[in-house]
């Protein structure tokens, strides 16, 4: 156990590795951000001066040393753009894209769920086709054009939610929507394939012979049986939610990460975009890593390094 | 009972987002947060328009575009190299302390040192020193004579010594204290800055109680925002948003001519370039009326000279080369300029629709051009190559130096020694030179004059258009925009 275990962490130290050092040099390959951090009036020598005070007229070999020496003390530095440590605008920014993901995953989950759990249950009803094209028409939607309908018609005609922003729960209800749409189908589509399997086993037919009714049967086992392969796939789900931020939070300027990277790439500001990339892998991998260790309690094949 | 509470939340939640209380709380939409709230830090729109309200300036432009005082009450050129500047004796800044001749020698001092590293400093970097000189009197000076420092100090945010000491740079970014009309409340990252008026301002400071800029990416997020009601001014619209805004209840569009030129831009030391007779073929062959009122539509007007009647220095009754396409194709075809490929240099920033315009046009009249898109830094580097024959064939670029005089265009875009120059003439760097260094106006204006003419004869660069700043906002604000791109709250009020 202890050695697969240290095997996995030793795997997942050299992906952040990895990750840390294409993140540093895939920037670099996009020109030097000095030019764009000067007025037009800068002159050769204000240029000079900027580069040095941000260490860029290092050679390259010098400045990835440097990084990796700070990464080692946590030290993730200063953005170049606004001066403050990365740390520190991250954790400002880090809250709302986890509230937006929740409230995408709460969508996703209510809506998506009972649209499988029917369609399912009526697999041969005309209205399950209606229904599967509904899903697929809301998750085709692209959410930049989506999200901008939302809003004229809830936010400017109807006037019964703020058009955009943060601060309060109304403010949560849009974005969650637009981004909870993506995911939606995919759980109506996995719940729908669950249940149906789960439909056709030995303790439903036994069940439905002892006379328990439809929605008996539904409420007290399928479901709860059909939610294994649903809460699996959620880990998977949570990464999809934090790429499709990107866009849902520019449009509905719900300030999370997501935004702060575009605006951080356009004005390459290098320091605070290495600082959200690898904080996205450290979380995807400490996941992984995660999930590969509840593998091993669970499969003891696997644990042992799979001989079989 | 499932009605009632529908309504109910209908009602709940057309409650939070009722429109801003008008005359108390002010909503501006920016696109993206301030990048620094310290005004000798970063200077981009986004942040100027917050901390010029925190700040005030040592001087400042009224809304006819002429300089005023604003801490300095007098000015005195005393010598070709110092400025005595008078300094008002009844400003405080918001934390009680009062403004002092201190304060303003120390805030020259610090956006000048290179150590502190404000990307401002090419601005402010021909001055050399700053001394306390009398009890409200500073006085400046600069490495030679130099007529727009004045025009420069427009910018320049007087900040309190003793804060910027105590706390250190760091802290006084994130709660800056200023003298302006607005002070300071809270920066709520990536959300928004708010400021509650100064109440003990020397000045004038506006009708608003508190006042918040808030952060909207997205331009069609912006005019709903505008249009529910939760925004009073949006910023950044293009001339086919605005469209779409006039005629809607309860908005208005407000334009206003800024002192940005759009220009095409040629390197005359790369053949076929090189050849002043080519160069007019390629001026000949742009429609510039056809670009403004075709393509722009937003209110823009075409300009003949490298400045807008808003810059000192702007010369009357100059006609730039008129559009003659068939002229044009005839220069082409005579001197074989089309056989050369030349690359036309751009970025997604610029306005993708003229650079094809022009290109398309150049193509018409038989030039060889390709469009060369890279990433801004990348065409940066290219645009400000160390060799100027390095330098791109071809660009199309808006220029503003935010100091209304026309050294600020003309000196970096056709002097040799600058990086962005594309013309080696040492009769223009000479006249060029006089118009930057001489305190006299006339002599400037004669400068400028022979300037216009010799740019004119060789065809060294082909001046377009003023560009203008658009601003959605509530019918009810009155408020003229200026040409220096600035929102001074204060100067803005509600119409009933």
């Amino acid at each position: 156990m202890s050695v697969f275990l240290l095997q996995r962490l030793g795997q997942a130290l050299v992906a952040i590795f990895g990750v840390m050092t294409l993140v540093f040099f895939i920037q670099r390959l996009t020109g030097d951000p000095t030019y764009l951090l000067v007025p037009e009036t800068a002159t050769q020598a204000d240029i000079e001066a900027m580069r040095r005070s941000l260490g860029l007229d290092q050679p390259l070999v010098v400045q990835y040393l440097n990084y990796l020496w700070d990464m080692l003390r946590f030290d993730f530095g200063t953005s170049y753009v606004q001066n403050v440590p990365v740390t520190q605008i991250i954790a400002s920014r880090l809250p709302y894209t986890l509230q937006l993901a929740a409230g995408a995953l709460f969508v996703a989950f209510v809506i998506g769920l009972p649209v499988g759990l029917a369609m399912a249950i009526w697999r041969k009803h005309r209205f399950t086709n209606v229904l599967m094209g509904i899903v697929l028409g809301a998750q085709s939607m692209p959410t930049f054009w989506s999200g901008i309908l939302m809003i004229m018609v809830f936010g400017v005609w109807l006037g019964w939610l703020p058009p955009s922003g943060s601060g309060s729960f109304a403010h949560l209800v849009m974005p969650s929507i637009a981004l909870g749409l993506l995911s939606m189908a995919t759980y109506a589509r996995i719940a729908r394939s669950s249940i149906l399997d789960e439909m056709s086993k030995d303790y439903v037919r036994s069940a439905r012979a002892r006379g328990v009714g439809t929605g008996r049967l539904v409420g007290k086992h399928l479901i709860r049986n059909s939610l294994i392969p649903v809460i699996s796939i959620s880990a998977l789900e949570i990464s999809q939610l934090l790429a499709g931020a990107v866009i849902v939070e520019t449009v509905f300027a719900w300030p999370g990460l997501g935004q702060l990277t575009v605006q951080s790439v356009q004005s390459r500001d290098f320091v605070v975009v290495q600082g959200i990339v690898l904080l996205g892998a450290f979380v995807t991998i400490s996941v992984n890593l995660l999930a590969d260790i509840l593998y091993g309690v669970v499969d003891p094949r696997i644990r042992k390094g799979g001989k079989a | 009972m499932i009605r009632t509470s529908i309504r109910g939340i209908v009602i709940a939640t057309s409650l939070l987002s009722a429109p801003a209380l008008m005359a108390q709380d002010f909503t501006v939409n920016l696109v993206n947060e301030p990048s620094t709230l310290d005004p000798h830090q970063q200077w981009n729109p986004d942040s100027y328009y917050v901390y010029r309200n925190i700040f005030d300036n040592v001087v400042t432009r009224d809304d006819a575009g002429e300089i005023v005082p604003q801490i300095a009450t007098e000015w005195n050129q005393v010598s070709d190299t110092e400025m005595v500047l008078t300094i008002r004796d009844d400003v405080t800044f918001h934390d009680g302390e009062p403004l002092t001749a201190e304060d303003v020698a120390f805030s020259v001092q610090r956006i000048t040192n290179p150590d502190f590293g404000s990307p401002q400093l090419g601005q402010f970097n021909q001055i050399t020193g700053a001394e306390v000189t009398g009890d409200y009197e500073v006085t400046l000076t600069t490495d030679g004579a130099y007529p727009v420092l004045l025009a420069q100090l427009v910018k320049l945010s007087v900040v309190p010594k003793h804060v910027v000491e105590d706390v250190g740079d760091e802290a006084f970014n994130n709660a800056p204290v200023g003298s302006g009309p607005y002070a300071f409340e809270a920066w709520n990252r990536g959300v928004d800055v708010t400021l509650t008026r100064n109440d003990d301002y020397w000045g004038d400071a506006g009708p608003f109680e508190t006042a918040s800029f808030v952060a909207v990416p997205d331009a069609s997020t912006r005019v709903a925002n505008l249009r529910a009601g939760t925004a009073d001014l949006i910023v950044s619209i293009d001339s086919d948003i605005a469209r779409q805004l006039e005629g809607q209840p309860g908005v208005q569009v407000l334009t206003a001519p800024t002192e940005r030129v759009a220009f095409m831009g040629m390197n005359t030391t790369r053949p076929p370039l090189d050849d002043p007779q080519v160069r007019k073929a390629a001026m000949m062959a742009i429609d510039r009326e056809g670009i403004v009122q075709g393509i722009l539509a937003g209110g823009e007007t075409v300009v003949d000279q490298m400045a807008t009647p808003s810059h000192f220095g702007y010369v009357e009754g100059v006609e730039a080369i008129a559009y003659d396409p068939e002229e044009a194709a005839r220069i082409v075809e005579e001197t074989g300029a089309g056989e050369t490929p030349m690359q036309f240099a751009t970025s997604p920033v610029f306005d993708q629709r003229i650079v094809q315009a022009i290109q398309q046009m150049l193509t018409e009249a038989g030039f060889n051009v390709e469009i060369s898109m890279t990433d801004m830094s990348t065409y940066l580097q290219a645009a400000r190559a160390p060799e100027q024959t390095e330098r791109p064939y071809l660009s199309f670029g808006r220029w503003s130096c935010a100091c209304q005089d026309v050294d600020g265009v003309q000196f970096p875009l056709l002097h040799s020694s600058s990086s962005w120059s594309r013309v080696n003439d040492a009769e223009l760097d000479g006249l060029l030179e006089q118009g930057r260094t001489s305190l006299d106006e006339d002599a400037r204006m004669a400068a400028y004059t022979e300037v216009q003419k010799t740019v004119q004869d060789n065809a060294y660069i082909l001046p377009l258009y003023q560009a203008v700043a658009l601003y959605g906002a509530s019918d009810k604000l009155e408020w003229t925009p200026t040409a220096n791109e600035s929102l001074f709250l204060n100067r803005m009020s509600w119409s009933e």
